[in-house]
């Protein structure tokens, strides 16, 4: 009999701490990866310097921070200025202990039944710092950059949750472990959920500042946005808060719709029980292979920002609003229908969501993949 | 010029296709050779008609002056003296360089001299294809008659100077 101290507290602290630690370490390779993976996208080679292929920017980038002077600006509000970087990290680093990053119970620092409530709830809690951060700075750059920040975190806060929506009624729980579980004995969420997944995938872009939503930090229109003043260690918390939370909603991605720890479809494959006759060992494959899912989506938002330019502000708000609001619903009201169906007439709607999500996805690929795209351009002389 | 795309399918638009397409090319481009050069260890070779640093032939040049005529900032100096000398049996006057120095730190290269050069080959150019001509102390760009010639011998400068301020300045705050 375990005491119910370690076992509430101890242990789901020490989890917690191990995961803290690692995923600290994914962010700090990340920026090099990020800097890295952007340069070849771009043409050029990125950081290359410091050490072999420029791997030890991962420890000068922090060494700089912390050596560097710490400026606050004459006319900040002082106690609003050093808030602002400290207030996004306390909800991206709590929020780390509800995500499961391999097959229970060893994996998991903690299994609410509520845990994506809370996650949604604590990341968008996130843009206070941002807000606060920009209004303290007393510049009229920064300020502009918080009230963007905040408008943008409002607008895809709903288009977020609502894609969350019909992936629980599908699964039918708000336990992260449930869903997983859930998904290796049916299909991943991807494909009954397609629609769900892109705008999680495009909110959750939208949420993290990053590109093509990057407005808030527009280097073009507004210096820095809300970081303009901050410098040394202030900003490299406003760094580490941007990449803790891309890893959180990276998590989350993963565990929604990919499948969390496993591999399977319709209970073949790498599932929870098939590991767990592996011990330790199945354990650590299953957050192996969570870890790796996570840095592909990692990844994906390094894509993302080398392919697309930003968005002005009103396309921002008409993404939000005028689709991808309304493409929720109309996802929900047929997630809802099928899981009615499939309640009381024994129709199994979810096979025909996944089949029509996959067929989705085949097509898309082969109209990618077919070759050369139709019809050139065609040049007209003016009249 | 007008330029006519075709019109997007309604199928394309609904899957957003132009967005991966746009995926697909940064993807391909990770794997392309990368345009940087890596300067200390790469370097560009320049064109020929590259004018950089310049080479000064003693043995060619017969003092005539003309480029320091041509040269539009007079940055050229030069003396001359005359001199009796014995050529083939006969005594001749010729023209001797006492001093012919340039003050590359605010040449602008344009090669007007190069061009104003009447010997055959020239005897001053500027095709050397040199162009690391920094400097910490702007003196050392005031190049004589040998430097001019055999500048490639000169001591590389390698590192920061030991002191900063000359002894004579600090003796004088003293």
């Amino acid at each position: 009999m375990i005491n119910p101290w370690m076992r509430y507290l101890v242990w789901p602290l020490v989890k917690f701490l191990v995961a803290f630690v690692i995923v600290q370490v994914i962010v700090a390779a990340m920026n090099y990866i990020e800097r890295r993976l952007l340069g070849f996208m771009q043409a050029r080679l990125g950081p290359n310097r410091v050490g072999p292929k420029g791997l030890f920017q991962i420890i000068a980038d922090p060494i700089k921070f912390l050596l560097k002077e710490d400026i606050v600006p004459t006319s900040a509000e002082t106690v609003a200025y050093f808030l602002g970087p400290m207030l996004p990290l306390i909800p991206a680093f709590i929020v780390f202990c509800l995500i499961p990053y391999g097959p229970p119970p060893t994996f998991v620092p903690t299994d609410t039944n509520i845990a994506l409530l809370l996650i949604v709830a604590l990341t968008s809690t996130g843009v206070y710092g941002i807000i606060l951060g920009g209004w303290a700075s007393n510049n009229k750059y920064s300020l502009m950059g918080g009230l963007r920040s905040a408008a943008q975190m409002v607008s895809y806060e709903v288009p977020f949750g609502l894609s969350i929506v019909g992936v629980l009624m599908l699964s039918g729980s708000f336990s992260l472990v449930k869903i997983i579980k859930y998904q290796e004995m049916h299909v991943w969420n991807l494909f009954p959920q397609l629609i769900a997944a892109f705008i999680f995938l495009v909110a959750m872009n939208a949420e993290n500042n990053r590109t093509p939503f990057d407005l808030p930090e527009a280097e073009s229109e507004l210096v820095a946005g809300y970081h303009t003043e901050y410098s040394a260690m202030k900003f490299a918390f406003f760094m580490l808060a941007e990449y803790s939370s891309m890893t959180v909603n990276c998590c989350l991605m993963v565990s929604l719709f990919f499948g969390g720890w496993s591999l399977s479809l319709f209970g073949w494959g790498i599932t929870t029980e098939g590991l767990s006759h592996l011990g330790v060992w199945g354990g650590l494959i299953g957050a192996a292979i969570f870890i790796t899912k996570v840095m592909i989506f990692m990844l994906i938002y390094i894509w993302f920002r080398g392919t697309f330019p930003r968005f002005r502000f009103d396309q921002l708000m008409d993404l939000g609003w005028k689709w991808m609001i309304p493409l929720a619903l109309v996802n929900i009201f047929v997630t809802g229908i099928v899981v009615l169906a499939m309640k009381d007439l024994k129709f199994n709607g979810e096979i025909l969501l996944s089949i029509i999500g996959a067929a989705t996805i085949a097509f898309t690929l082969f109209l990618l993949f077919r070759g050369a795209r139709p019809a050139p351009a065609k040049v007209a002389h003016a009249r | 010029m007008l330029v006519e795309y075709p019109k997007p399918r309604w199928t394309e638009k609904f899957l957003l296709l132009d967005m991966f397409e746009g995926l697909k090319t940064t993807f391909r481009e990770i794997f392309k050779p990368k345009v940087t050069i890596r300067y200390p260890e790469e370097r560009l070779e320049p064109a020929d008609r590259f004018r950089g640093m310049f080479r000064f032939s003693f043995d060619r040049c017969i003092a005539c002056k003309l480029c320091a005529v041509a040269c539009p900032i007079d940055i050229i100096y030069i003396d001359v003296h005359d001199e009796q000398r014995e050529v083939d049996g006969k005594m001749k006057k010729l023209k001797v360089l006492d001093r012919y120095d340039i003050d590359v730190k605010r040449c602008m290269f344009c090669a007007l001299c190069e061009e104003a050069c009447p010997t055959k080959p020239k005897s001053i150019w500027l095709t050397t294809k040199t162009y690391e001509l920094a400097s910490y102390d702007r003196n050392d760009l005031y190049f004589n008659m040998q430097e001019l010639e055999y500048w490639e011998d000169r001591p590389k400068y390698t590192g920061l100077p030991e002191e900063e301020t000359p002894k004579q300045l600090r003796g004088d705050v003293e």
